[in-house]
């Protein structure tokens, strides 16, 4: 289940976004969450301290190659989320698209 | 963006907190979804900006574009994103209450989870959840 979650700033989006990933995850599934936001804040919203988030290296150019269908990664995802990605409470993976200050890379 | 959900095994969930613009919806970040979850509040430009991310999702070719109706204080908001969601032929899968504890989780630094698990708007995202990932 590959589901999206959009909304206006300030809608609420990130809360719920963030409280389900928990919630799924505790009834069993693996979950990933992806921040792809251009102001990442769902690690907050997951219960993953704001300083692990600064270590978090985020998604670079390099993992990413142009076709003609758009962009796919150069590898697989299973290796990106292994070095790009933080596990939070309840086993929730959470990847980061894009840092503040690289917006726009995602 | 979209490369990563397309990579993402169909065994799991993978949920996407995405960009608030329609734009970025356009360009496709959605494409390989299966599922949009639209979040509104109940006023007209918050309905509206969820109207325009519904057509994009379902322009998308995604099977499920639902609205979800957050914040919602009594049945007075209740009623105007049900009379929107019905005018504009959208589902609504879930309502989440106007809760204190969301902002109070905020300005705690804390997960809503972690800082007020029986809070009725938290209760009301595990039921979502459950309707959504069956």
């Amino acid at each position: 289940m590959k589901l999206v979650i959009a909304g206006k700033g300030g809608s609420g989006k990130t809360s719920i976004s963030g409280t389900m990933a928990r919630l799924l995850a505790r009834s069993g599934r693996r979950v990933l969450a992806i921040d792809g936001d251009s102001n990442p804040n769902l690690a907050l919203t997951l219960g993953i301290p704001i300083e692990r988030m600064n270590d978090l290296p985020t998604l670079s150019r390099d993992l990413l190659r142009r076709t003609a269908d758009g962009q796919e990664l150069t590898r697989t995802l299973a290796e990106v989320c292994e070095s790009h990605s933080l596990t939070g409470p309840d086993g929730v993976s959470l990847l980061v698209m894009a840092h503040p200050q690289h917006a726009g890379t995602g | 963006m979209r490369s990563v959900i397309e990579a993402s095994p169909d065994e799991d969930v993978c949920i996407l907190d995405t960009e608030a613009s329609p734009e970025h919806l356009a360009r496709g970040t959605g494409r390989h979804a299966d599922a949009m979850l639209a979040v509104v509040e109940p006023y007209y430009k918050s309905l509206e900006t969820g109207r325009r991310m519904a057509v994009l999702g379902r322009d998308l070719g995604l099977s499920r574009v639902s609205l979800v109706a957050n914040k919602i204080r009594d049945d007075r908001d209740l009623e105007a994103v049900q009379e929107f969601a019905g005018k504009h032929e959208l589902e609504l899968a879930g309502v989440i209450p106007f809760d204190e504890a969301l902002p109070g989780a905020e300005r705690a630094g804390a997960a809503p989870l972690d800082f007020a698990p029986q809070a009725r708007a938290v209760q009301a995202i595990g039921e979502l959840a459950g309707t959504v990932c069956k």
